[in-house]
């Protein structure tokens, strides 16, 4: 194999596991405060790569043509709105349920996944189909001694990884931080501390969809495509590397995220040249059993929760 | 209790009864089926939109004998689904005919509860050649074609182009399994050279792994069997990758979604052979066309719903012979011999299958569906890549 | 000590009862758009009725006080829909459909409700099951009945490669081992052609010691859906599945199954074994998973992969859920609820699912609990209900 075409395996498998990775903090983050599962955050995120194509559109229909002020524009609202729909889902869905068996959470989250992809599927025009989304970034090569990649995707990497420490900082050295981990350790203690618990919880939903929603444009500025589909896989995986990697802890969901992505690597174009008889379409029969193997080697995830008895 | 909600409902039926306008015909009832939610509904919204035209056209004329009535049902591309909408409306026998199916597997799930009900059917969109045939079913009926002809004509075709090596790519539903099956089989009957084949999901959105190692094996044409939303993802990652192969397609990806979704500069040279007479040579195709942007769908009607016009189309006709009956109609349908519809004449083989003498060549020329003898790359002024 | 048959809970129960048969008449049985609507009127109607008068908790005392007049109720309810349909193919298939689901969910009801495995697998195994029948009855001469139980006895046999992992695991992480799985069956399903592949293949007619399922019976002008064959066969599979549900939440096995899921430590303090209790309720559940799937398979006649993917999965363990966990008697709105809702919602065409959501989540933000959540176990039901 030629070092460019490594290359080429490389930044392929770093960008999806940057994007898997960006789900995943997501899942761990509400797991850490409400210890529940928010199964439609794959499709918060579909959501926010269709608000920014929304706010795209009407970049160019208001006659903003930079396309860096449109990204940035973009960035900003689909955050913003995502964030806010986060909230409502935390406020109105999550939150209600409390007392509730945490499955029955993961069932409401479920159906409103659900009603999210159906929503955009029926009311965005032409919805069924893939849309295209726009491409801002700018196009070009760079290489060093035939490692070669390309400029868009590099700065994509290099924005998604400073937007993981940056949310890494937040919970371990700001203020806010100290309290969603106060929350996060004993939610009962925290109250009796002065911390607002729901305060607390809605905005942990808040950063997480907000997150969510930089992983959807991130998502469509990669592929230059979006669909209404595009959570459900996305929400199962993040799902999955959130777990594999440990609930509740960030460097968990991040680890987790990329060994994932390099599963489906490894499964798609090791595999096969192994033996004949293993066709790359097995890729993701591959990176599932791995993944039961692996969990059943490290039952809490392969960096372990502190406490195990979370359930 | 019990009695008193019975006779409630039985009011309110009354009431429904008296309160509809009487009117001068007949209504008939005919059905729909195929994935209305899901991933595959892009299409099945696309037909059932073409065959609502179909009703509504026959309604507005005034020559009709009786006023027609679509009953729409999702079978959401799901066999066991497909068996309970189709028990549905084959025990339903206000309904005359249906325009069914879209996927093969719910197809073949319900082949026999067709037969079992003497409901008269036309597959409009599923593909694999087993569906009529494997076994001899008279109900059974189909316009389009089975994916043998146009792999057949697409890998003799594209060898006579001067392209000698292929990369694969199928999604691994049944559509692109048997696309990859009988293209591969041709292809080597021709001398192409296969360097490797990859199946993908067809809800899968990151193709990069299995393009970068169509990249490293460098073949002169990527062949994709499956349907447009991973068609436009494919192409445009091919291109964030910097593969320069010819892309080539089946009927799955000729939709205008397609060159919508990628812009003119990706789609342009994207070769799609598919089944039937192209729409735009036949008068009464470009009418159809006409209609459907005149009666206002919001989606588009996708590379098959020509396919379920026409099939509602031959329905609605054998009703206007024969009268609403489903055995009648079924022998009128059987019948069916150089039947002029919107996608050329349509004959009925001895299982049903439409005989269709032509496959289509289509290319993408500045951002539209171009069929290949009338376009520039046609006439020699365009080259496809790497010719 | 029972309440006395002519008190007045035991009148609001039999009125309740018809009042439910009634309604379950009327949403199988409904068709055209204003149909379905004035039912949902209806429905809501009787649920406000009842919470304002305050019935609701008079009818649950009455009904779990006379468990068995309750189970009898239900079996003559579904015997009665099924003389009424006798000639409607279509509500009789829904009919069936809702029996072999709950029979599905009685399994899974024994890992979610009693041990607390989470299985997220559930439609994998009901397809292990369809897929072993299928084989089986394609391609030997076996008998039927063996048949059903083979394709049980594999789904259970297959869910031993997930022991391990299982056993280790607690909480989501088990559900990640069996979420893991259910898309990995989905996956090797339609890339292996040995199973046909993505297409899937038939299944013959369920045939038991000479009685054909598939057939329908004419006396004269009297005709019965071959479905009803189904039914009534569906029907013996769930209420047996029930009964033996039933007694082993009772029996001593059931409370230690309930202390594992309490808290572990406790348990294996008082001396059960862990272990012994997990692997039991997840290979016992698995194979009542298996023979449903079994059943199914034969009686719609084919088996694909897209019959079982994750989202089926789901739906079982939606049905689990919205009935009340742990609760078998949960399980039979749940499932009549979520198989026949997007059925009727059908005239809405592509916007039934959307609908469908909201409806959910609607009902759960009402009752978070479930619709019939489970209530404190008793050790000795006749006295507590003769005080209360």
């Amino acid at each position: 194999m030629s070092l460019d075409i490594f290359s080429q395996y490389l930044i392929n498998c770093l960008m999806l596991g940057m994007i898997y990775a960006m789900v995943a903090v997501g899942f761990t983050l509400f797991f850490g405060v409400l210890d529940i599962i928010q199964f439609s955050h794959g499709d918060v995120l579909m959501v926010g790569g269709f608000t920014a194509l929304v706010t795209y559109a009407g970049a160019q229909a208001l006659g903003v043509a930079n396309p860096w002020l449109q990204l940035a524009l973009m960035v900003l609202i689909a955050t913003a709105l995502t964030a806010g729909l986060g909230v409502l889902v935390a406020r109105y869905l999550v939150l209600p349920l409390k007392n509730a068996p945490p499955l029955n959470t993961l069932l409401i989250t479920l159906m409103m996944g659900m009603v999210l992809r159906e929503g955009v599927r029926l009311a965005y025009p032409n919805g069924s189909n893939p849309q295209p989304f726009p491409r801002l970034l700018p196009g070009g090569v760079w290489s060093v001694g035939g490692f070669e990649a390309r400029i868009d995707s590099t700065i994509l990497l290099l924005v998604g990884l400073a937007l993981i420490t940056g949310l890494h900082l937040l919970i371990t050295r700001s203020k806010l931080g100290l309290a969603i981990r106060a929350v996060a350790q004993d939610g009962e203690t925290a109250r009796i501390m002065g911390i607002n618990f729901n305060w607390i919880v809605l905005l942990t939903f808040g950063i997480g969809s907000g997150m969510a929603a930089l992983g959807g444009v991130m998502n469509g500025l990669y592929y230059t495509e979006i669909n209404f589909g595009v959570g459900l896989l996305l929400g199962v995986i993040g799902f999955a590397a959130a777990i594999l990697g440990g609930l509740g802890n960030l460097y968990g969901a991040i680890l987790g995220g990329f060994l994932f992505a390099a599963l489906q690597t490894v499964g798609a174009v090791v595999l096969p040249m192994l033996s004949q008889h293993i066709p790359s379409s097995y890729k993701d029969v591959f990176a599932f059993a791995v993944v039961i193997a692996l969990i059943a080697w490290r039952p809490t995830g392969l960096i372990a929760e502190k406490s195990t008895e979370r359930a | 209790m019990k009695h008193r909600f019975t006779g409630y409902l039985a009011t309110s039926l009354l009431a429904l009864t008296v309160a509809l306008p009487v009117q001068a015909k007949d209504t008939v009832k005919i059905a729909y089926v195929g994935p209305l939610s899901g991933g595959n509904s892009a299409l099945g919204i696309g037909g059932r939109n073409a065959t609502d035209l179909a009703v509504k056209l026959a309604n507005e004329n005034p020559t009709s004998k009786y006023s027609y009535e679509l009953v729409v049902v999702d079978d959401e591309c799901k066999p066991n689904i497909g068996v309970q909408v189709v028990t549905k409306i084959a025990t339903d026998r206000s309904i005359i005919g249906s325009v069914s199916n879209y996927c093969s597997a719910v197809a073949m799930a319900t082949l026999d509860i067709y037969k079992k009900f003497n409901l008269p059917m036309i597959v409009w969109g599923a593909v694999l050649p087993d569906i009529t045939y494997a076994q001899k079913i008279s109900e059974i009926h189909r316009v389009n074609g089975t994916m043998i002809q146009p792999n057949m004509v697409a890998a003799e075709f594209m060898v006579k182009q001067g392209y000698k090596t292929w990369a694969i790519l199928h999604d691994t539903t049944d559509y692109g399994k048997g696309h990859n099956r009988y293209f591969s089989e041709y292809l080597q009957k021709n001398g192409g050279k296969i360097l490797g084949t990859f199946g993908v999901t067809a809800d899968q959105q990151d193709f990069t792994a299995e393009l970068t190692k169509v990249k490293e094996l460098n073949p002169d044409v990527v062949y994709f069997g499956g349907l447009t939303p991973i068609g436009i993802r494919i192409r445009a990652q091919m291109e964030k990758l910097g593969i320069k192969a010819q892309f080539q397609g089946t009927s799955g990806i000729k939709s205008d979604s397609y060159i919508e979704s990628l812009g003119k500069e990706l789609a342009e040279g994207t070769l799609s052979l598919t089944e039937g007479v192209a729409l735009e040579r036949l008068p009464r195709g470009a009418a159809f066309s006409e209609a459907y942007a005149k009666h206002g769908y919001d989606q588009p009607f996708e590379a098959y719903g020509p396919f379920a016009f026409a099939a509602a189309n031959l329905i609605i006709d054998a009703i206007e012979k024969v009268g609403p009956n489903r055995r009648k109609v079924n022998e009128e349908l059987g019948k069916t011999k150089d039947a002029d519809t919107v996608i050329g004449k349509v004959s009925f083989d001895d299982h049903g299958q439409n005989i269709i003498p032509l496959v289509t060549k289509y290319v993408v020329q500045d951002g539209k569906w171009v069929v290949w003898e009338d376009s520039e790359y046609g006439a020699g002024k365009r080259k496809l890549k790497g010719l | 000590m029972r309440v006395p048959l002519t008190s007045r809970p035991v009148l609001l129960f039999v009125v309740a009862a018809l009042v439910t048969w009634a309604l379950a008449w009327a949403l199988l049985g409904a068709e055209t758009q204003l149909e379905v609507l004035a039912l949902f009127c209806v429905t809501v109607a009787v649920a406000v009725v009842a919470a304002k008068m305050k019935l609701d908790a008079p009818v649950a005392a009455a009904a779990s006080s006379h468990p068995r007049a309750l189970g009898i109720a239900c079996v003559v309810g579904v015997l009665a829909l099924a003389v009424v349909f006798h000639e409607d193919h279509f509500p009789l298939l829904l009919l069936c459909s809702v029996l072999l689901y709950i029979t599905a969910c009685l399994g899974l009801n024994i890992q979610f409700g009693y041990v607390g495995i989470v299985n997220f697998a559930g439609a994998a195994f009901f397809g292990i099951g369809s897929y072993t029948a299928a084989m089986l009855a394609g391609h030997t001469g076996l008998p039927h009945v063996l048949v059903l139980l083979l394709g049980g006895a594999m789904a259970s046999l297959i869910s031993c490669v997930l022991l391990l992992p299982v056993l280790r695991t607690r909480g989501h992480y088990a559900a990640l081992v069996t979420i893991a799985f259910a898309t990995l069956f989905r996956s090797f399903l339609e890339v292996n052609d040995a199973l046909g592949g993505p297409q899937g293949m038939r299944i013959p007619a369920l045939n038991l010691f000479g009685w054909d399922l598939g057939a329908d019976h004419e006396w004269g002008e009297l005709f019965i859906s071959f479905y009803d064959n189904y039914v009534l066969f569906a029907l013996a599979l769930a209420v047996l599945a029930f009964v033996l549900v039933r007694r082993l939440e009772r029996s001593w096995m059931g409370v230690a199954m309930d202390a594992v899921r309490t808290d572990e430590i406790s348990a294996k303090v008082y001396g059960i074994s862990i272990a012994r209790q997990k692997i039991v309720a997840f290979m016992f559940g698995n194979l009542l998973v298996g023979i449903a799937g079994a059943t199914y398979g034969m009686m719609t006649g084919y088996v694909a992969p897209n019959n079982f993917t994750f989202a089926d999965s789901l739906i079982l363990v939606s049905m689990l859920l919205l009935g009340g966990l742990g609760n078998p008697w949960g399980i039979v709105p749940a499932a009549a609820l979520i198989l026949i809702l997007p059925e009727k919602l059908q005239f809405i065409q592509e916007y039934r699912f959307l609908l469908y959501g909201v409806v959910i989540i609607l009902i759960l933000l009402f009752r978070s609990q479930g619709l019939l959540p489970r209530g404190i176990r008793r050790y000795f039901p006749n006295r507590e209900a003769a005080r209360g």
